[in-house]
């Protein structure tokens, strides 16, 4: 595995401030932000220099003990053809940050599905309305804080089911383990 | 006075059937065509669930669905029967339900798998639908995840028996008690659900009229003026018996 980076993503991250990065594999580069407003410009600049056109996905992370957001970009670049995952972490009160969908639109469709998964608030954001989960009336049930079982208890009803065998093993101790 | 004979309408010669021997009559034929229906079945798919690959297998020639008269069919308007095959989601049975409605009847739904019986593998999912028959009529469930092709003709040729033997008629039940699905659907998708199709006018059609046809869910539809535009929608509502 070699330790030396391609030489566009050097003069990069030597200009941003506040980046770590690490090599996760050989075409695989995991990049730390500490200050989370320092993504767009990190963008702007791999995209200009390096090549990375393509934005392959925002994931997003919920640490509930730290009360924090993690937002993952994943960018990939055919120049380098080293795939640079880009990571910041926000506050989860209020959980916003700004949307770079200016940079690369397919952005819109991930801000918009974090949106809705975590509620975190993209300004600028192209559309924030609901996309996948039109029913949905609760709160975003990707957050760890989200019961989903209590959910699933309150909304739905299931049949019971308890044959005669099931009667019978249960007499003598065994059964269903909760 | 003319050499020919006068035909009256109706002839003096005939009698007017009585109610008890109209309603033998109807049920002498209905009994027919249930025996034609069981062998003639139209089926459409529903496949967002995996249960759709246990399909081809069922149709292609080792099982061969169609040498017990069953063809795949395209448009709810023409089948007869509705396979649900696997998981739904919220979402998903919102078409169901619409698609379901577009069917003309007799028709029947089969449930296919554990989902839609208690939701299977997806029990604890907020956006999977735990009960098909909460919301729609089911006629018959086939356990299994997934059931196998031999399971699935099992089924087939158990739902042809119920239909031929006039024990297939769940489909009445969502005239008779349209009021008590139109609720459970409301509960799922909030309060101003309702599909553009005219069940309660259905239900007038088909004789199906039934105590529970109407009710206090039916009414919230009173202020959308759905069906009989123009005319306002409670004459459309109104409870005739």
């Amino acid at each position: 595995m070699s330790k030396s980076l391609p030489t566009p993503l050097e003069g990069v991250f030597r200009r941003v401030p506040g980046v770590r990065w690490r090599q996760q594999a050989e075409r695989h580069l995991r990049v730390e932000l500490s200050e989370a407003e320092n993504l767009p410009a990190l963008l702007a600049l791999l995209k200009g220099e390096a090549g990375y056109r393509h934005l392959s996905a925002i994931s997003c992370v919920d640490w509930p003990d730290a009360d924090e957001f993690e937002l993952v970009y994943h960018l990939d670049s055919y120049t380098t053809q080293v795939l640079i995952s880009a990571h910041i972490r926000l506050p989860a009160a209020p959980g916003r940050y700004v949307s770079v969908s200016g940079l690369y639109r397919p952005a819109g469709f991930f801000e918009r599905d974090i949106h809705e998964m975590f509620g975190v608030q993209f300004e600028g954001a192209l559309d924030l309305r609901p996309f996948i989960l039109t029913e949905w009336g609760g709160p975003p049930p990707m957050r760890k804080s989200f019961d989903t079982e209590g959910y699933v208890r309150d909304h739905y009803q299931w049949v019971d089911y308890g044959p005669e065998w099931l009667a019978e093993l249960e007499k003598r101790g065994g059964g269903i383990v909760e | 006075m003319p050499d020919y004979p006068i035909y009256r309408d109706p002839p003096e010669q005939c009698r007017t059937p009585d109610a008890e021997e109209r309603s033998l009559w109807g049920r002498t034929l209905e009994r027919i065509a249930d025996h034609c229906r069981a062998r003639s079945l139209f089926v459409l798919h529903y496949c967002t669930g995996c249960g759709a690959i246990e399909l081809p297998p069922s149709m292609t020639s080792r099982f061969d669905l169609e040498r017990v008269g069953m063809q795949p069919m395209v448009t709810p308007r023409q089948a007869d029967l509705l396979l649900i095959t696997g998981y739904l989601s919220v979402k998903t049975l919102k078409r169901v339900i619409l698609t379901y409605e577009q069917m003309q009847g007799p028709k029947y739904v089969m449930g296919f798998g554990s989902c839609t019986i208690n939701g299977g593998m997806y029990w604890n999912s907020y956006a999977t639908v735990k009960r098909l028959d909460q919301y729609l009529p089911v006629d018959m469930y086939i356990a299994g995840c997934m059931p196998r092709p031999e399971a699935i003709q099992q089924a087939f040729l158990q739902l042809m028996e119920k239909i031929d033997s006039g024990r297939a008629q769940n489909w009445k039940e969502y005239y008779r008690r349209y009021d008590h699905y139109l609720g459970e659907q409301q509960a799922l998708f909030g309060e101003q659900f309702h599909t553009p199709t005219d069940v309660i006018g259905e239900a007038r059609h088909y004789s199906l009229f039934g105590p529970e046809t109407l009710g206090e869910h039916t009414a919230k539809l009173a202020k959308y003026d759905l069906y009989h535009p123009g005319q306002g929608a409670v004459d459309a509502l109104e409870v005739k018996r």
